[in-house]
Parts: structure tokens; sequence; C-alpha cells
């Protein structure tokens, strides 16, 4: 279902210097700790890389040489290196997930609150499921790059050349025969690494179609349900399921080879190591001690080499996901309050719409030219076919969108030059689409001001009509509301979403088709009551039901996205217009109710 | 744990081979060491060259061995894991898929989605790494026990000792570990359903200015995570270091104890160097169990959220022996339906004694206020909700005795929210069918009044729609799921207030087109709009949940009761605008 954006296609790079730099930004405040944790690291390098000179020392001087008291002296200093080494890793492991939690927390709240900004287009086209997985499992990825111990990459190249000097410092041919194998091993490393790079990549693709499926799967199992498509659907994810395991079939094919060819290397070097260095000790060249040690030192060698492959993976996945949550940080936040945003004071309700040209594609233009002036405390409804361009008008007004020409005015200025915080607790809308959130009734209506008194939401609750139910409701106003209030009827979603505009007591009030799933009776009881709470302030609002805008002063007929007809009503029918005939057409059915009524009438008689 | 099992079980020969290849690789790998200790011993005693590069040789061969099948195990135990997370994802979505309406009213979707997502990833991880290393690390243990012990008794007894005390740590630390990672996981799944919820009501945020109260609330969470995985991690982090000290005293004791031994002239030099060989090779597998731990410990914890999932009953299913459906012949009747919405309205029930017949051909008007019933009526006939007592009548048959799919597939379902996917307008209109001619799409969206809009559209029927549909103005998601419905030319059709957001114009022409289709259909009409329901056969009007007036437009109106002023205030406001 879901159609895969550009976004997915990235290649990962297993490090990129410009990704590093940025998520270093959010290391910063932690700085101290992530230096204590990398400081950790050659210590406990160190106490590691002492336990084989050590024992090289105890086989070839004490042991051989028969001296028990040395040989205390060495296990004692050993026992030390143990603990030592124990003791900074787990401290090392513990500092730096202590960084990694925190920065993380950090970087998720950082895109948190960027996404808030997002201006609503990019909601239009990003799916809710996949900008979820970026602030959780994306940031999670990043979480295992720093548990998996990939921070100690860069240290574990340190130790290999340590390792390496220490081995030279040893003996120099033995040395150059241990690592004998690194060459062609860095070939096929390197082999391996491109092969894995291009699965990497579809596995990342393939896992974001699976959960972007999902996603739309689960919040619309109704209707897949209802069509008993389950099949078909389970079919498509089916798919989406098995090119997502062979893709890691083939990964796990590749990761499997690499390590178990470092694992064999290891081997071969070692016996390399017996081969040549079987002689050497012989000869009496060296101790046995010493082959001891560098048996131990080229098992010391190959562990990182062999962890490589694996921290690969990880590192490659966690590139690919900061890519992905950078970019989403990287998203312009087109619609912000300017620098000097304006606050008129004091308010004056006043909407002014002057030529307004707007578009939500390229060539596909919404409102072409639009022009309209609402005065203070006006009333004013707008009607029109559906797909008019009305709920574009409203979305405009509060900006959800920015127009690409000509300019809206509220209270006088523009509203590209309004605090947009300041504009938008001003107008108050009742979207068409009507959104509770999970949590109880008086959360919704209140949402997050808890400044608000139970008695002004009681009294919305009054004046939406809503107490009527609410009051039967388990608890009443505490009583739960599920995730897009689905234990609600439509009617009462509305009526809620209403009462929550009215808590609000804004300027100007806006309400597209705010009651259209509501009956009659109680429509004309919201009406009545609105009439009174809305008195001076200014209205508009959009309805099909001509019933529903009786009390407007003047009327706005959208066509198309243009202005066809302005005016009151009175005016209207003079013109003999759209708006005559829309007229008409509700009239002249109700006219026939009313035929029908007066006959039935006279039956009853 | 009992499903785990069958999953394992599905794919036991790649599990024994991948099982077989280890217990290979670890026999090359424990006789490395063995030969290690025989070249050193000739070198002790002075022996020919020769014999050490024969041992040298030896050893070079197992490796290369080795690695073929090191590689073999842990492709096909992986790749089993891989398996056995197909299977789970797709049982988890063919169950969730067979899971009634009201388990969804009662989950949070982010929720479900961090458990199908995160869990079963936790889950996988379990069953590739953890297994290999749940086989490995007794295998090589025990194997290099046998060995050792082979080579000297007191030494081996010597260099474990330090094991019990392992045991006892590891036995210690599993039942926090599995409490914590539940709580990671739990708490993964409260922010997830928080970001869920807020990026779908983002208008409303928006709207009214809730940005800073939604960072706020997300905070919280978030460091109510962070919290519970530092817990984790403090734990994973005692493990790793401790199982690797364990490991180096091991070795130390072997030094010792051993130098000692070679001191005294009872023991050689290649015996120790032997023993630290042996001690490597348990290096890995005895670190790595600490890891291993954290991984089975997570993945339980997420299989038991999985689980909760796979145990929710598909309360609503085909019966064992479902009937055909054969098309509709007479028609659906509602016999003393009752309905209760779980422990909602204190158990005061939503619906009662309802009782109407929709014969073949005919249709049935319903109206009421908000919250009467009117949408929960119609959502027992598809059985989205089952009744809970009374029945539902289908050709004379109660209908949970049909095959769930062919029932569904005889109604066209207008629900009263509107949902799309987010595809092409014309997949989402072919929903319902699995072909469908352009024809027959022309036809339903010239009904449903959309035609107009498709020309506007630069795309056509090939736009595509947001997710649920917003990029679509309102009335266009409503007349698109008519549409829907139409396109699957059903034999019955229920419109839930399918018009709503639609203006009167349309409305009337869209009522006109399908007058003439439902001569042919049986249909159940609701709305607020007198003018919707006046055709129909009868009108039944609800209150609370009973019916409380039925009969014909005329009747009704005649009667003077809830309909007839109704009717008259949709009378009255019209008039009034008049004025
Ligand atoms: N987010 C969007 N992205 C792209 N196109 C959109 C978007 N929202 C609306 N449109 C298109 O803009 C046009 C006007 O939509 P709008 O919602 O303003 O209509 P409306 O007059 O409110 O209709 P209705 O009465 O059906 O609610 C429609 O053709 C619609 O498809
Ligand atoms: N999933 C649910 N869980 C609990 N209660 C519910 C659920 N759905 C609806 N209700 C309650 O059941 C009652 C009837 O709801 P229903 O949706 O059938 O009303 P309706 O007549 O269709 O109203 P409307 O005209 O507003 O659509 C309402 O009081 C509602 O709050
Ligand atoms: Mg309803």
């Amino acid at each position: 279902m879901a159609e895969l954006s550009q976004q997915e296609e990235i290649l990962g790079k297993a490090y990129d210097i410009r990704l590093i730099q940025r998520l270093w930004k959010f290391i910063v405040p932690y700085k101290r700790l992530f230096w204590m944790a990398m400081l950790l690291l050659p210590l406990q390098q160190a106490f590691g890389l002492a336990q084989p000179y050590l024992m090289k020392i105890g086989i070839d001087q004490y042991i051989a040489g028969r001296d028990l008291k040395g040989l205390q002296g060495v296990g004692l200093l050993f026992l030390a290196a143990v603990v030592g080494e124990t003791v900074t890793l787990f401290f090392h492991y513990y500092f730096s997930m202590l960084v990694a939690q925190r920065c993380l927390a950090d970087l998720r709240v950082a895109v948190f609150s960027h996404v808030q900004k997002l201006p609503m287009s990019y909601f239009d086209r990003n799916p809710v499921g996949r900008l979820v997985t970026r602030m959780t499992t994306d940031v999670d990825v990043l979480q295992e790059m720093f548990s998996s111990g990939v921070m100690t990459l860069i240290s574990d190249f340190v130790m290999v050349f340590w390792i390496i000097g220490i081995m030279f410092y040893l003996h120099v041919e033995l040395a150059l025969v241990s690592l004998a194998l690194i060459p062609p091993m860095a070939v096929a490393i390197n082999f391996f690494r491109v092969k894995a790079r291009q699965t990497y990549r579809q596995i990342r693709e393939r896992i974001a179609r699976i959960n972007a499926y999902l996603a739309e799967a689960i919040s619309g199992m109704g209707v897949i349900q209802l069509f008993a498509r389950e099949e078909k659907s389970y079919r498509e994810f089916d798919k989406l399921n098995s090119d997502h395991r062979e893709a890691y079939h083939l990964s796990n094919l590749y990761e499997a080879s690499l390590y178990s060819m470092v694992e064999a290397a290891g081997s071969v070097s070692v016996a390399l190591l017996l081969w040549y260095g079987g002689g050497e000790v012989l000869h009496g060249v060296i101790g046995i001690g010493t082959l001891v040690a560098f048996k131990e030192y080229i098992n010391r060698f190959f562990v990182p080499l062999r962890d490589f492959s694996q921290k690969y993976a990880v590192m490659q996945s966690a590139m690919s996901s900061a890519e992905r949550i950078f970019q989403l940080l990287d998203t312009p936040v087109t619609i912000e309050s300017p620098k000097n945003a304006l606050i008129p004071k004091p308010f004056r309700g006043e909407v002014v719409f002057d030529n307004v040209w707007f578009h939500y594609k390229p060539d596909d233009p919404v409102l072409k030219g639009v022009s309209f002036r609402i005065e203070p405390g006006e009333k004013v409804a707008v009607v029109g076919a559906t797909g008019a361009g009305k709920t574009t008008t409203i979305k405009l007004l509060n900006r959800f969108y920015d127009i690409q020409k000509g300019y809206i005015k509220v209270s006088g200025v523009d509203v590209r030059e309004w605090d947009l915080q300041a504009l938008r607790q001003h107008i108050g809308v009742v979207l068409q689409d009507v959104f509770l959130f999970s949590g109880d009734v008086r959360a919704n209506l209140a949402l997050g001001d808890r400044s608000i008194s139970m008695d002004r939401i009681e009294k919305a609750a009054q004046f939406a009509n809503a107490d009527r139910f609410i009051q039967w409701l388990p608890g009443t106003f505490d009583a739960q509301v599920r995730e897009r209030g689905s234990n609600f009827s439509a009617g009462q979603r509305q009526l809620l979403s209403l009462a929550r505009v009215l808590v609000f007591q804004p300027e100007i009030l806006v309400m597209d088709e705010a009651t259209s799933s509501v009956d009659t009776e109680t429509e004309l009881l919201i009406q009545d009551a609105l009439d009174k709470v809305m008195k001076d302030r200014t209205c508009l609002v959009i309805a099909h039901r001509l019933s529903t805008i009786r009390n407007a002063d003047r009327i706005i007929v959208l066509h198309h996205g243009v202005v066809r007809e302005m005016g009151s009503h009175a005016e209207l029918m003079e013109k003999r217009g759209i708006y005559y005939r829309l007229y008409q057409l509700q009239y002249e059915r109700e006219e026939l109710k009313l035929a029908t009524y007066d006959a039935a009438a006279k039956i009853h008689d | 744990m009992g499903r785990l099992k069958t999953y394992l079980w599905r794919y036991w020969r790649r599990y024994l081979v991948g099982g077989i290849c280890l217990l290979a690789t670890a026999t090359l790998v424990m006789w490395i060491p063995w030969w290690i200790r025989d070249a050193v011993r000739i070198i002790e005693n002075g022996g020919a060259l020769r014999d050490i590069r024969f041992y040298a040789a030896l050893i070079g061969a197992a490796a290369v061995v080795q690695g073929v099948v090191r590689a073999c195990s842990r492709a096909l135990i992986f790749n089993a894991g891989r398996d056995v997370e197909y299977d789970l994802r797709n049982d988890l979505f063919a169950h969730l898929q067979k899971l009634p309406l009201s388990f969804y009213h009662s989950q949070r979707t982010g929720d479900l989605m961090s458990r199908v997502i995160n869990d079963i990833s936790a889950v996988r991880m379990m069953l590739g790494p953890g297994v290999l290393n749940f086989v490995n690390a007794p295998l090589y243990l025990v194997y290099a026990l046998v060995l050792m012990l082979s080579m000297d008794v007191r030494m081996t007894l010597a260099a474990l000792a330090p094991f019990p005390l392992l045991i006892f740590a590891v036995a210690k630390f599993r039942g926090r570990i599995l409490k914590s990672s539940l709580e990671v996981q739990q708490q993964m799944s409260a922010l997830s359903s928080h970001v869920q919820e807020n990026l779908s009501g983002m208008h409303v945020v928006k709207a009214y200015t809730q940005e800073g109260f939604q960072t706020r609330q997300f905070i919280a969470l978030n460091e109510d995570f962070q919290a519970k995985s530092l817990e984790l991690a403090r734990m994973r982090g005692i493990i790793t270091p401790v199982m690797q000290g364990f490991n180096a005293l091991t070795v130390l004791i072997v030094l010792w104890y051993g130098g000692i031994r070679v001191i005294r002239g009872d023991l050689l030099v290649a015996d120790i160097v032997a023993f630290v060989a042996y001690l490597n090779v348990l290096a890995w597998p005895t670190a790595a169990f600490g890891w291993m731990l954290s991984l089975v410990e997570r993945g339980r914890a997420a299989m038991k959220r999985l689980e909760e999932i796979l145990k929710a009953e598909p309360e609503i299913a085909s019966s064992e022996k479902s009937l055909p459906v054969r098309g509709l012949k007479q028609g659906i009747e509602f016999r003393d339906v009752s309905f209760v919405y779980g422990r909602q309205n204190n158990g005061h029930p939503t619906l009662e004694a309802i009782n109407f017949s929709l014969p073949v051909g005919r249709s049935v008007g319903l109206v009421g206020r908000i919250g009467s019933g009117k949408s929960t009526v119609a959502q027992l006939v598809p059985r989205l909700f089952d009744v809970s007592s009374g029945e539902i009548l289908m050709d004379g048959q109660d209908i949970r005795k049909f095959s769930l799919r062919e029932l569904r597939r005889t109604l066209g379902y207008v629900p009263q929210d509107p949902f799309l996917f987010s595809t092409s307008l014309r997949r989402n209109l072919a929903f319902g069918r699995d072909e469908v001619s352009d024809e027959e799409l022309a036809r339903a969206v010239r009904i449903a009044k959309l035609d107009r809009d498709l020309e506007i559209f630069p795309q056509g029927v090939n736009t595509i729609v947001g997710e649920r549909g917003v990029t679509l103005s309102g009335g266009q998601k409503q007349r698109a799921t008519l549409a829907r419905a139409l396109v699957m030319d059903p034999p019955v059709l229920i419109l839930d207030d399918c018009l709503s957001s639609v203006d009167a114009q349309t409305e009337a022409e869209i009522l006109q087109g399908l007058r003439a289709i439902l001569k042919e259909k049986t249909c159940l009409i609701i709305s607020h709009r007198i003018s919707a329901v006046k055709e129909a056969d009868e009108i039944l009007v609800l209150d609370e949940g009973k019916i409380i007036e039925r009969g014909t437009h005329e009747e009704l109106v005649n009667r003077g009761g809830v309909y007839a002023d109704l009717y008259q205030q949709q009378q009255l406001s019209e008039e009034l605008e008049q004025i």
C-alpha cells in the first residue's frame, strides 16, 4: 500500500565523517563521560596485553628457571592485570552506555520537537508509521552501535598496532610469519564488505516497506475485514516479508563466511607459528614462553578482526539510520514565525483574503484569486460544492500552508508576519477531520492547559450539547477515550471537538462542517447556544446544509476555487445564481415534503 | 514458550544440520590445542623438526576445514532464525487480521506496531545468535572438560574451580534481566504510542498550539525509557567483563598451579600451553554467555508480549461447518437483538430488543439522535461485532452459521468514517474486487459523482491519496468510499450516513443515481437527513438503543411523533431561511 519514498534508498556507508560530526554534537554535552570511557580503553588494553607478556616471563624465566618466588610475583601481577581489565571494562561499558542513552534521549527529543514544527504538507506526504520508526527504531539502532562496542573500533585498531609492535619487539621473523596472512585477509574482508553493503541497503529498504504496510493495515483493519480482503493483504504482506527474508539470507551467508574465515585464519597463523617457530625453539633462539606469548597475541589480534565483521554490520545500519534521522532533522521548517513576529494588540477579529492563489501540487491550483473580507464580529458562511476549496481556505487562514500569491490578513497583519502560536491561539478551528486523543474526556476538551477550570469545561460541553451524553458515561468527564475516540459515535465525537473549541473561547471561531454528523434537533440547540457564545466574535462557518448557516450575515459561494457570489441571503436569492439554485434544490425537496405532509394531514383529518 | 517450540520444530532439520556442523566445528577446534601440546612436547623433549611440522600441517588443515564447517553452521542457524522471524511475522499478521474490531478499540496502534517491529526482532536475535551460543557454550565446555580431564584431572579441577561461582551469578541475574527487558520493551511501546498518536493528530496539535505540551509529555516518557534502559545496560555491563575476568582467572590458575607442578617436575610446559589454549577456546563462549543471556531474556520478554497478541481470541470467526452464501433470497432479519459494548456505559445496553426485517429488494431507513445506536445496528450485520443476545438472520439462518468471508462479500458497507489506503484512487476503488473493468469502475464513479473531481485531478484515477485519504476533501473521501462499495456490486448495501459531507446538489444527484440501482438491491440507509431515508420502505426511529417508531414516511409523519417533529424541524429551519 504505502509507496516508498526516496528516503529508504539511501546507500548506507559504514563511516561518514559528516554524520559522525553531527552525532558528535549530541555527545558534546556528555563529553567528560565520553572521554572517561574512551580513556579507560587504553588502560583496559594495557591490562589485557600485559597478560601474555607476563605469561612469557613466567614460563621462560621462572618456570624454566625453577623460581617459585618469582612465579608467585608474576602470578600476582597477572591477577592484578585481570582485575584491572575487568574493572576498566565494566566502567568503560557503563560510561559509554550512559553517554549513549543520554545523547540518544536528547536526539529523540530533538527529532520530536523538530517534527512538531514541520508544515502540514510534510505530513500529507509522509506516513505516520515511517515517522514513528525514525524516532524509535532508528534511534535504537544507534544505541546498538554504542552497546555493541563500535566505539571501541578505533581503539581496536590501536590495539592491533600495539600487538604488531610487541610481536616485532619479541621476535622479528616470528612476527612476520604470524602476520603473513594479513594481506590476503585484507583483500577478502574488503570483498565481503562490498557484497554485504549491497544487501544491507536492501534489507533496510525492505523492512521499512514491511513496517509501513503493517502500520496502514492496522489502522485500516476494519476496512480490510469488511471487504473480506484478508487473504489478499496477507499475500501482499507475505511477499514483502519473504523479500526481506531473502535479503537477510544472503547477508547471513556473507557474515558467516567472513567470520569463519577470520577464525580459520587465526588457527592457520598458529600453525605457521609452530611450523617456523618450532625450529627456532629447537635451536634455542627463543624460549617456549615466547612461542606461547606469540600464540596468545595472535589470538588477541584476530578477535578484533573477527568482531570487525559484526561491528561493521552494526555500524552500517547505524549510519543509515543516522542519515535518515538527520535527514528528518534537516527537513526545512517552511512555516514558522518570522524573526520580528507581530502580535497585534488589541486584536480585532478581522479577516482579509486578497487575491489568494494556492496549490497543493504545482499546476493544480485549488484557490484561484480568492478575495473577501470579514469584519470583526461578522458571521460569514462559506458554501460550495465538495472539493471547491472551502476547507483549504481555513487551513490557509491559520497558516497550515503558505499561499503562493496574494495575502491573507488577520487583524490587519499578514499571517506570514504573525507570531504563529499567537495567530493560532486567536483562531479556534473545528476541523472537518475530527480527532480525539486517547485519555479522558476532560483532557480532550482542555488539552494541555491545566489552568482551565472544570467549570469552563462543563460550560463548553453544555453549549456544544455534549453534556447530554457525557453525563451518562462512566465517570462523566473522567470517562476513558480510546485512540481516535473509537468508543464514541461519530456525532458524539463531533460534539466533543466542538466543545473543545468552545473551551478555548477564541476571538475568531471557524467551523468546518462541525455538525455534519449531528441530528437536526441537536444541531438547532447548538446553533442557539452558539449565537449566545459567539455574540461579538467573528465567525466563519462552512456547511453543506443551508439550514446550518441561517444566521450568517453574509454568504460566500466558492466554486472551483473562485468566489462566485457573495452577499446576504436575500441578495444572493435576488441574483438567481449558484446559491439560488442550491437553495431551490433543498427548498424544492422540502416543498415536496410539505405537499405530502399536507396530503397526509388531510387523510388524517 | 510453547509456541516458540513449534516454530523451532518446524525448522528442526536446519537446526539439526546446523547443530551437527557446530559439533564438527567444536571437534576440530578442540583437537587443535591437543596437537599444539603434542608439538610443544616434541619441542620440549628436543625432537625432530619434521614431527613438529607434521603437527603444524595438521593444525593448518584442521583450521581450513573448520572454517568451512563453521560458516555452514552459522549460516544455517542464523537463517533458521530469520525463517522463524518470517513465520512469526506472517502468523502475527494473519492473526491480527482475524481479531475483531473490539480488539483494535482496546489497543493503541503505536503499541501494536512496536510489538510487531521491535519485539519480533528481539525474538529473532534469541533464535539466531541466541540459539547458536546456547548450543555452543555447553558443547565447548563439555568437550574441553573431557579433553582436559583426560590430560590432567587435578589441573582441570583447579582451573575450573571458579565456575560454580559463575553459574550462581548467572542464575541470580537471569530473573532481573528478564524483568528489566520487559520494562524496556513496554516503555518503548509507550513511547511509540505517543509519537504515533501525536503524528496522527498533528492537525489538532497545530490548530490548538499543543506542540509544547506534546513535547513535554514526550520528554517525560523518554526519560522513563532512558532510566529503564540504563538499568538494563548496567546489568549487561556487569556480566560481560565478569565473564571475561573469570576466564582470565582460570588462565592464571593454570599458570600458577601448573608452574609449581612443572617446577616440581610432574608436568610439562606443553601441558600448560595446552590448558591455556583450551581456556582460550572457552573464552569466547563464556564471554558471549552473558551476551547470550541478555539476548535470550530479552527475547523471552518480547515473546511474552507477542503472545499477548497471539493469545487474543478471534471471537468473531466462521463456524466449523459454515454454510456457503448463495446470494440473498429472502432477506435479513433482526430478531430481538440486544447489544452491549464491553463494560462501557455501565453495562447499559447500547441496543435493546431490536426487531425488523429487511426483505430482499427493499430498503430500510434508520434515523435517530446521535449516539442512539444506528451505526451499531449497521456494524452487527457484517459481524464487526456479534450480538449479545437475539439473532440476526439471513435467509432464515443465523448469520453466525455462514462463512464470515462470504457473508461480508455479500454486503457493500460504507462506514461512517471514511478510510482510504495511501495508494492510487484506482486501487482504493477496486479494493473489494480482484479484477475490475474500466466500465465498472466508471459506473461506480459516476453514481458516486466522483467523475467531476477525477476530471480536475491531473492524474485522474491514478492520483495517489495520502494516508487515510488526507489529500482529498471530506466530500471526496466520502464519495470514494461509496464508490468503493458500489464497485463490489453486492446484493446488500449498508450506507452509514455516507453523504454527510456532501453538498445538497451533489447529494441530490447521488441519491437519484442510487435510487436506480437500489431497486435491485437490499439496502440499509442511515442518515440524519430525512431526504435520504424518505423513500425507504420502512423507516425506524432509534432512541437510546430502542426502536421507538416505525413505518413509512407518510405513516410516521401522520403519527405526529419524534419523526414528525424531526421532519418539522428540518422544514422549519428551511422556512426560517426563507424569511
Ligand atoms: N493535503 C492536500 N494535498 C493535495 N490536495 C489536496 C489536499 N487537501 C485537499 N486537496 C484538494 O484540494 C481540493 C479542495 O479541497 P478542500 O478540502 O478545500 O475542499 P472542500 O471545499 O472543503 O470540500 P468538502 O466539502 O468535500 O470538504 C480538492 O480537490 C482536494 O482533492
Ligand atoms: N466501540 C465502542 N465502545 C463502547 N461504546 C461505544 C462504542 N462505539 C459506540 N459506543 C457507544 O454506543 C452508543 C451508540 O453508538 P453508535 O455509533 O451506534 O451511535 P449512532 O446512532 O451511530 O450515532 P451517530 O449519529 O453519532 O453516528 C453511543 O453512546 C456510543 O458512545
Ligand atoms: Mg453513527
